[in-house]
């Protein structure tokens, strides 16, 4: 196969995705090198990557945002290439014009199709003026002054959301009319706080509908394909904790149906690299959420079920290779699931939890994308996700009994995580059944609550037991012991 | 003698006394016996309870046991008896608005020397993806402020500390 027109690729990024990009690269014979800030020196990623380089900031995040000293880092590095990840700079089309005209290869899309989907809106109207469905919406920018009473008139419930970005940031439920107003002043200053954009819009919250996304792999000879579909619907607070694929949901004829409009979505946007088209779906009716110009966190049950490597795809896209392959080579084989674990505390409402992590033993059958190692400390700098346990088997069913040994055998000490949640989850009877939808955690308390005494009795003999002044003052009382040996005699 | 552990906020009291096959296991409503512990290595171990044996995985952080058992974790605190006498609350001490999770402060909207009320707001901080503001939890005077603005915290961190006004 032809050589790649580069050698050295950067990684614009941290934490699991920044090493998962590496083992592709170290796949494919290409370098690796990382931008890193201080706070993440002990990580996998910063151990693997060939050259690490530290760069700065008044706070992590800023470090990583800062596109002068990534670049500056890049030309260190001599990298002909550059993979944003995921989250970050990733959909800053700013970012990779600079990018670009440094004369580093993106390994993403062209920046003006950045600039088309990876805004809310702009995505939004462009998918509507091309024919394809749409949720209703009201936007701040066609008239400030009336945003609020336009998104009132629309009725409750309403999902506040800022323009920019993703990850479910800055995003409010509005129920109640009268809280409108606080609700979209907490949203412009979330938003304008995350994304340097406090645009807003509104739309029709619709409280059961499934969240599904298609996954596009695009060439720059114009050449598209779907990788099918992604499952998304477990979701806490907007964000995706467990993603499956195939859909349990779609019949053969929906599914035909929303991956094609994917297609033809990313082929009128010009879409070139890996994408995703999101959608929500409610019944047989689907309508375009939006489109992430980058590789997602969940990409991995898609590669499980097509046996491809999605980051092996990008880099040969950016790489100006023809796509290898055609639509009716990819075959969807079994089923995959992913499980997110997160540093947070599901039975607190979700709260973020903190720690050094003392102990960390991965199940050894399943594929781990791991951003955290023993030793490391959990700071609240980042997201709270520490690593991503995927699964792959005949049928979902199988699938979903391997997570749950999976994220059971997981050994994970001194931070909480959400494990527990998980396990409860990937054995609960709705989930195992099919019949779920992005309300289903909120309408299930009992999943996240868990159950407090269970086999509480273990733990309390075994930390008894671990205890020395606890143990002392049994073995100091001999008597009581040979009184009660010599009764069982 | 009785020990107690903490769990997620509840206090568990306990004790073992010696038998022939290791300890027996006192709770509240309930005797376990025999439960014994085999250590395999630094951090693993054999429990055995009411004649079955678990694996068991363990870390001893000072007074914090984290333990991973049939799949699950949990971290109990030993509440050593002599301390927690010691640590009686005492209503004069000065109060301190400490932080419900883990964060960053966005914004800081008193200063030293501020008189509050019951309610005001302190500060906005951050929690992954969401603006929190921390109220006053009672009349009185900013005495401290324990951070700063960007500055990241812990759970339970102290943020302000507040003097009763006027006595």
């Amino acid at each position: 196969m032809q050589q790649l027109p580069f050698d050295t690729v950067l990684i614009a990024n941290r934490g699991e995705i920044a090493a998962r990009i590496i083992k592709t690269l170290r796949k494919l014979g290409l370098r690796s090198a990382i931008a890193y800030h201080e706070i993440d020196a002990r990580t996998p990623a910063v151990s693997m990557a060939d050259l690490a380089i530290q760069i700065t900031g008044s706070t992590p995040i800023a470090s990583y945002l800062d596109t002068g000293q990534i670049i500056a880092a890049a030309d260190q590095a001599r990298a002909g290439a550059l993979h944003p990840g995921y989250g970050l700079l990733s959909e800053n089309a700013e970012f990779a014009r600079a990018v670009t005209d440094a004369g580093i290869a993106f390994i993403g899309p062209l920046p003006d199709t950045i600039e088309l989907m990876g805004d809310k809106i702009r995505a939004r109207n462009f998918v509507q003026s091309n024919g394809f469905p749409v949720a209703i919406c009201v936007t701040e920018e066609d008239d400030p002054a009336t945003f609020a009473s336009r998104a009132q008139a629309m009725g409750a419930p309403l999902l506040v959301k800022p323009s920019a970005g993703g990850g479910g940031k800055g995003m409010r439920i509005v129920r109640d009319l009268n809280t409108l107003e606080a609700a979209i002043e907490q949203a412009r200053s979330e938003a304008g706080r995350y994304f340097g954009d406090a645009r807003l819009y509104a739309e029709r919250y619709l409280e059961y509908p499934r969240h599904i996304e298609v996954q596009v792999l695009g060439d720059c000879l114009g050449n598209l394909v779907h990788l099918f579909e992604r499952e998304c619907s477990v979701q806490r607070r907007f964000q995706k904790i467990i993603e499956e694929a195939p859909s349990p949901a779609l019949s053969q004829e929906v599914r035909a149906r929303i991956c094609d409009t994917a297609i033809r979505i990313a082929r009128a946007a010009n879409y070139r690299n890996a994408g995703t088209v999101e959608f929500i779906v409610s019944g047989d009716d689907f309508y375009f959420l939006e489109m992430n110009t980058r590789l997602q966190v969940e990409h991995p049950v898609t590669e499980m079920i097509t046996g491809l490597d999605l980051v092996a795809e990008q880099i040969y896209a950016a790489a100006g290779r023809e796509l290898a392959f055609s639509q009716s080579d990819i075959v969807s084989n079994g089923h995959a699931i992913e499980l997110r674990l997160y540093a947070e505390a599901p039975e607190r409402g979700y709260v973020p939890t903190t720690g050094k992590v003392l102990l960390l033993e991965y199940p050894n059958d399943v594929r781990i994308d791991s951003g955290i190692m023993q030793g490391q400390h959990i700071t609240p700098a980042f997201d709270p996700m520490l690593a991503k346990i995927i699964v792959h088997s005949p049928s979902r069913m199988e699938s979903a009994l391997r997570a749950h040994r999976a994220v059971r055998e997981l050994v994970l000490l001194g931070c909480e995580t959400n494990a527990d949640l998980l396990a409860r989850i990937v054995s609960d009877e709705a989930f195992l059944g099919g019949h779920f939808h992005v309300g289903y955690l909120e309408q299930n308390p009992h999943l996240a609550a868990g159950n407090f005494a269970a086999g509480m009795s273990a733990f309390l003999a075994s930390a008894a037991l671990l205890t020395r002044p606890v143990r002392d003052s049994a073995d100091a009382v001999p008597e009581l012991h040979s009184a009660l040996g010599n009764w069982r005699n | 003698m009785y020990h107690s552990f903490e769990v997620d906020g509840v206090d568990h009291t306990l004790w073992l006394s010696a038998s022939r096959h290791g300890y027996r296991l006192h709770l509240r409503d309930e005797v376990i016996a025999p439960v014994a512990f085999t250590q395999r290595s630094e951090s693993s171990g054999i429990l055995t309870i009411a004649g079955q044996s678990e694996p068991v995985r363990f870390v001893i952080e000072g007074e914090l046991i984290h333990l991973h058992i049939r799949g699950t974790t949990r971290t109990l605190r030993y509440i050593d008896p002599l301390r927690s006498h010691a640590a009686g609350n005492n209503g004069a001490c000065p109060l301190v608005a400490r932080a419900p999770m883990p964060g960053m402060v966005v914004a800081i909207a008193v200063s030293p020397g501020d008189s509050v009320s019951a309610g005001t707001a302190l500060m906005m901080i951050e929690s992954m993806k969401l603006e929190t503001i921390i109220r006053s939890p009672q009349d009185g005077i900013v005495e401290r402020i324990h951070v700063k603005e960007n500055e990241n915290f812990e759970h339970d961190a102290a943020l302000v500390t507040l003097s009763k006004e006027g006595f």
